[in-house]
Parts: structure tokens; C-alpha cells; sequence
């Protein structure tokens, strides 16, 4: 029931959006749709709360670990809605009524493949909704119609559906692994119940092409580069979704497959892989943060290396890092997601996204401003943030298994740590340029961020027990 | 049907789909490049049920029902509808010329063999024999979608991939279940569909339609 109303609302609301004349009868129905699934979305979490996992047939199941991903779906989507319906009314680009109800009838669309691919126990039609996840955003970030958005759409459509399309074959292969086991079934239950008796070589080598495939969505070097250009030129409240939350939806198609892997020929040689792919995630993010001249793309790099550090967190294993890793995760949505959307703000008001041309931040729209510097130095790791603690788990289990790998991890996030403030210090001092107008945009539609930094501010300084014991029992899954 | 007569009939089949992805990168004029996805998607069409009917498998003729309409009827005639509209620009550009390009393809079919060992040597299934050249198959669709520059070329050299992976989960275990093969024609569908949206797109703004022209989007 709960999880028939959380599929069926953005779906309905998608269809409706679509049909909808009146920009009001739209902003309503999107605003009531984004409210409604948030709160199916915090009921099925009340419901996994036990730990028993919530299952409708054969098709849907939702377990801890889907709970969390839910919960940051629609949590970060309802905060996005929201954002979105003021955006779009101060975007001139979003004039005419024809883009609106493409937008508001997308962002549902893409809310419900998102919700699909994290409640589903098939793995193949996990995989059909993660390559939905594409077919929704593509025309989203091309909705500005430049040559720009148009090359980074086209250039994301490409390389999204190839990565995936190599992600089917590691789907494939683990069926094929399953049958011969004599367990004919994509259900992730059905394989993971099955997982000591599949061929480990061909787990192996369906991991390496789940591997490439979901972290092509995941944002994982070197297959990354369609990210910074779709994450920086799709509309503020659809980047912060993609960064935010979409990612976290690849990384977690990769890790259901690796928990059956894992099973089958044992976590040392997906822990390799991860750590190796973490590892590069980080020095190509810290190659391109270093003297980043648009602020969208710097947020972008930032979350291929923040993807990167999850990985380093999940590829080191044992019951800290994972736990930092799932933590750090969370950390990462709120961050990014505050983040994306101040941007949206920022390039309102001075209608560029290259850091030379943003000045004096702080004195021409001090909420903004301020905000923008909590989230990134919330972002960079610094206390009394969440991340600095996510971090700090990952790395002190990192320098006792891996110790080459975390201690370079580390040189390589002070160097990211350095080339983004110091980005951002040019954007929020001196005086703004003549021509900007001063004081915040949208600024009742930034009220609901005050969200984000309460939990980045909580979650760095204590650890909420209900939190730690929602966490706890995902990493059960994960055999932690 | 004997496995025996199935094999060889399977093994005929996958070399004239290889075949039909290689003669891509022969092909100069974009019409015909449809023709020679559409061919190969009859091939696995054909393969689908002559698999259907030794393993009496219903879900699997349905299958080839499905591929039969969306890829032999379908999206060739999405394609040829586009081919028609850019008009002028016709000829297939590639990067790398025909003779180094046929190389890395035979280099690609090598690569395949060493890849699907492990798996084709534990399959016991009489398709097993043909899993190298499907994959050999994704291999080379992967490779035209980098070496050609057109819009359309690379379009065909995805779905040429795609096919390959279908035909590689069809020799693997019959397929996997009809609900999902259903889902995955649909996203190829809409994926088709809204690349040709952005072929409209991408001649409107650029007047041509070499992706080449892409690059405006650097550090």
C-alpha cells in the first residue's frame, strides 16, 4: 500500500502535469505531488523501521538500505520542488508555458525512475529504471535550448546509455550465474539467498561491467565526463537532483550487485576495484577543482569526488568505513544539494556562472552568501560539519587496510580543500559589480534549505540515535 | 531439432550479425547503415525464435515478436524519417579511415575470444559456442560510436550495441524474463526517439550534424 502510493504519486502527478493548462494549477499540483510523496516516502521508512523489509509481489521489495535511498529521494525532491517553483518563475529562459509543464511533468517523471530503481528487487528492472533516470533529465538539462545545454544533453544521453548498456550485460551475467546455480531469477533476493553457490569467475567478471556501467551514472572517473558538463548546465533545482540524489541511485545499483558479488567470490576483489576507482575519482576531481573558472562545474568535480570518496569507504570495508561510507553519502546529499541550489541564486543575480564575474557574494545577498560558504565548507571537510566526521570514519579505517591508498586519498583532498576555497573567497568578497542589483533572490524559496544546514550542523555534532540505528541496520545488508 | 543442427544454425546466424555491424563502418551512405541495422535485427529476430522453438520456450517467441516490430520495423523508419530531413549531409565521416578501422575491429573479435572464455567454456547450453561474437559484436558497436562523427553513425553504433548485448543475454540463458526485455525495448525506443529529437536539434544550431562540432564544453 505504502509502496504502491510512494510509485504511484509522482507517476500520477507526471501524467497530470503533462495534461495541466495555468501555470498556478501547475505550481499546485506539483507542489501537492512533491509534498505527497515525501510523506509516503517517511512512511515507508516508518514501516522498514524494524528491520523487516516491505514487499508488494514479486517486482517491489524495500529493505533498509532501500528506505535510506528513498528517504533522500524524496526528501531532497520535495526540497527541489519547492526551490524549482520559485526558479522558474525568476528564470527567463522558463517563460513560456509549454517549458514549465515540460519541466514540472520531468521532475516527476524522473522523482518516480529514481523511486522505482531503489524499491525494486528486479534487477533488470532496477536497470530499466536507472536508464529512465536518463530518458527523463535529458531534455531537463537541455531546457535552456543554448548550444551548450544542447551539446551537454546529447553528450549525456550518449554516454549515460552506453554505460548502462554495459551495466545490462553485468545484469545478464549474474542471471546466467544464478540459472546455472539452479536459481532462475533477477531477484535480488532470490541471488543474494543463492550467492555461495554462483560461479565466482563469472560474478567476477559481470562485477567489472556492473562496475563501469553504474559508476558511469554514479559519476566515476574516467567515466565522468559527461557529469560536469549536464550537472552545470541543467537548471539549479534539476543539478542539485542529479548531483544530490541521482548519483547516490547509480552508486546504489552498483552496490546491490556487489553484495551478491561479494558473496560468490568474496569482497577482496570488488574492494580493489572500488578503491582503485575511488582513488581516481579523487585525483581527476582535484586536477579540475584546482583552478576551476565556473562555479556549477566546480560543484560538479566536486561530486565525482565525492562519489570517489564513497567508493574509498566502501572498497576499504570492515564496519567503520562502511559506516562512514553509507554516512558520507548522506552528507553528500545535503551538502550538494544546499549547494546546487544556491547557485541557482547566485546566477539569477549575476546571470554568469564564471567565478570571475561574481563578486562581493556576501554584501549583495548576504543569505545567500552566507549559506553558500557553510555548504562549502561543509563541503571541504571542516568541523562542526558532518562531512569532517564521515570523513574522519572512512580514513581512520582506510590508514589501517589500505594505507597507501588513504594517505594519498588525503593528499589529494587538501588539495581540493585548497583549490576550492580559494574559489570561492574570490566569489564572496569585495564589492559587487555596478550593475547587479542587490539583496537575495527568491528569498522565502531559500527557507526550506535551513533543512539541509540543520542536519549537516546536527549530524557533525552528535549522532542521533534513530540515525545511527537506521544506518546500523542497512550495513546487516551489507554483511558489516 | 538436434543441439547439434541448433548450434551450427546458432553459430551462421551470430557471424552474419557480426558481419552486418562490421559492414557499418564499410558503409559510406547513411541509408544504407540503417539497412544493415535493420537486417541484423531481423537476423536476431529469426534467432530468437529458432530458440524459442528448441527450448519451447513461449516468452521467448514473444520476445522476437516484440524485437521484430520495435527494431526491423520501427526504429529504422524513425532513422530513415531523419536521414530524410537532414538531407544533405549523407556521407558517414569517420575519424579513422576503412582499412585501420576493419584492423581494430579484427583486434576487437581477438580481444572478445580471451574475454568470454571463462564464460562460454562453462556454459553448457549448445548457443554457448556463438557468446565470443556477440560480445565481439558490443565491441565493435562501441567502436564505431567513437570513430564516426554523424549524429545518425553513432546512433547505429549504439543500438548495434545493444543488440549485441541482447543477442549476448539470448546465447548466455535464453534471455532474461519477458518483463524485462520489454522494458529494455521501451527504453531503446524512447532513447531512439529523443536522439532524433536532438539530431533536429543539433542541425538547427549547428547546420550540420558532425558531432564533431561539439566542443564548445571544455575546461
Amino acid at each position: 500500500m505504502i509502496l504502491a502510493s510512494l510509485l504511484l504519486i509522482p507517476l500520477a502527478a507526471a501524467g497530470l502535469l503533462a495534461l495541466a493548462r495555468g501555470r498556478k494549477t501547475m505550481e499546485m499540483l506539483h507542489a501537492l505531488a512533491s509534498l505527497g510523496t515525501l510523506a509516503a516516502g517517511a512512511a515507508l521508512a516508518a514501516q522498514t523501521s524494524s528491520g523487516a523489509p516491505l514487499a508488494a509481489g514479486d517486482l517491489f521489495r524495500a529493505d533498509s538500505l532501500s528506505a535510506l535511498m528513498v528517504v533522500i529521494v524524496t526528501f531532497l525532491g520535495a526540497l527541489a520542488a519547492l526551490y524549482a517553483i520559485g526558479y522558474l518563475r525568476a528564470e527567463p529562459d522558463a517563460a513560456r508555458p509549454a517549458t514549465v509543464r515540460l519541466f514540472f511533468a520531468l521532475f516527476h517523471l524522473f522523482i518516480f525512475t529514481m523511486l522505482v530503481a531503489v524499491t525494486t528487487d528486479n534487477l533488470g528492472v532496477m536497470w530499466v529504471a536507472v536508464e529512465g533516470t536518463t530518458l527523463a533529465t535529458v531534455f531537463l538539462v537541455n531546457l535552456r535550448r543554448t548550444r551548450a545545454s544542447l551539446e551537454a544533453a546529447y553528450k549525456y544521453l550518449i554516454l549515460s546509455s552506453v554505460g548502462i548498456a554495459l551495466a545490462f550485460i553485468g545484469t545478464s551475467l549474474l542471471y546466467y550465474a544464478g540459472a546455472k546455480a539452479g536459481e532462475l531469477a533477477v531477484q535480488w533476493s532470490a541471488l543474494h539467498a543463492a550467492a555461495g553457490s554462483l560461479n565466482p569467475e563469472v560474478a567476477r567478471l559481470a562485477f567489472v561491467f556492473i562496475l563501469v556501467g553504474y559508476g558511469t551514472k554514479a559519476g566515476l572517473a574516467p567515466m565522468h565526463t559527461w557529469l560536469p558538463d549536464a550537472h552545470s548546465e541543467a537548471p539549479a533545482p534539476i543539478s542539485a537532483l542529479m548531483s544530490g540524489v541521482l548519483l547516490n541511485v547509480g552508486l546504489y545499483a552498483m552496490l546491490r550487485c556487489k553484495i551478491i558479488v561479494d558473496g560468490a567470490a568474496g569482497p577482496e576483489f570488488t574492494n580493489r576495484l572500488l578503491v582503485g576507482m575511488g582513488l581516481l575519482s579523487l585525483l581527476v576531481a582535484a586536477a579540475f577543482l584546482v583552478r576551476q573558472r565556473n562555479y556549477k562545474r566546480m560543484l560538479a568535480y566536486s561530486s565525482v569526488e565525492h562519489m570517489g570518496i564513497v567508493c574509498l569507504g566502501l572498497g576499504f570495508g570492515g564496519y567503520g568505513a562502511l559506516f562512514g561510507a553509507l554516512f558520507h553519502l548522506v552528507n553528500h546529499a545535503l551538502s550538494k544539494s544546499l549547494l546546487f541550489i544556491l547557485s541557482g541564486n547566485i546566477l539569477l543575480q549575476y546571470h554568469s556562472a564564471e567565478i570571475a564575474d561574481v563578486r562581493g557574494l556576501l554584501r549583495a545577498a548576504p543569505w545567500t552568501g552566507a549559506l553558500f560558504l557553510a555548504g562549502i565548507v561543509a563541503l571541504i571537510g571542516l568541523p562542526p560539519f558532518a562531512p569532517f566526521m564521515s570523513e574522519f570514519l572512512i580514513f581512520r579505517a582506510g590508514l589501517e587496510r589500505y594505507p597507501w591508498a588513504a594517505a594519498a586519498a588525503l593528499a589529494l583532498l587538501v588539495v581540493v580543500f585548497a583549490g576550492m576555497l580559494a574559489s570561492v573567497n574570490r566569489m564572496l568578497y569585495g564589492a559587487p559589480p555596478a550593475a547587479i542589483a542587490p539583496g537575495d533572490r527568491l528569498r522565502m524559496w531559500l527557507a526550506p534549505l535551513a533543512a539541509n544546514f540543520a542536519l549537516l550542523l546536527v549530524l557533525g555534532v552528535s549522532l542521533p540515535a534513530p540515525f545511527e540505528d537506521a544506518l546500523r541496520r542497512v550495513l546487516q545488508i551489507l554483511g558489516a | 531439432m538436434s543441439a547439434e543442427v541448433v548450434s551450427r544454425l546458432v553459430n551462421l546466424l551470430s557471424f552474419a550479425a557480426l558481419g552486418l555491424t562490421v559492414l557499418l563502418i564499410v558503409r559510406i551512405r547513411l541509408e544504407g547503415q540503417v539497412r544493415a541495422f535493420a537486417w541484423q535485427s531481423l537476423i536476431l529476430a529469426a534467432l530468437s525464435m529458432l530458440i524459442a522453438v528448441y527450448s519451447g520456450s513461449l516468452e521467448l517467441f514473444g520476445v522476437g515478436i516484440a524485437l521484430f516490430a520495435v527494431k526491423v520495423v520501427l526504429i529504422p523508419r524513425v532513422l530513415d524519417r531523419a536521414v530524410a530531413k537532414i538531407g544533405l549531409s549523407r556521407v558517414a565521416a569517420p575519424y579513422l579511415a576503412t582499412a585501420p578501422a576493419l584492423l581494430i575491429c579484427a583486434l576487437l573479435v581477438t580481444v572478445s575470444f580471451y574475454v568470454m572464455a571463462p564464460v562460454a567454456e562453462s556454459n553448457p547450453l549448445p548457443t554457448a559456442d556463438a557468446l565470443p561474437l556477440a560480445f565481439a559484436g558490443v565491441l565493435v558497436g562501441f567502436f564505431i560510436m567513437v570513430n564516426r562523427r554523424r549524429a545518425v553513425t553513432q546512433i547505429l553504433g549504439f543500438l548495434m550495441l545493444e543488440n549485441g548485448i541482447f543477442q549476448l543475454a539470448l546465447l548466455a540463458t535464453y534471455g532474461v524474463p519477458f518483463l524485462v526485455e520489454m522494458g529494455v525495448f521501451l527504453d531503446v525506443l524512447v532513447a531512439v526517439l529523443i536522439m532524433e529529437v536532438f539530431i533536429y536539434h543539433i542541425k538547427d544550431n549547428f547546420d550540420s550534424i558532425d558531432v564533431g562540432e561539439l566542443g564548445k564544453l571544455k575546461e
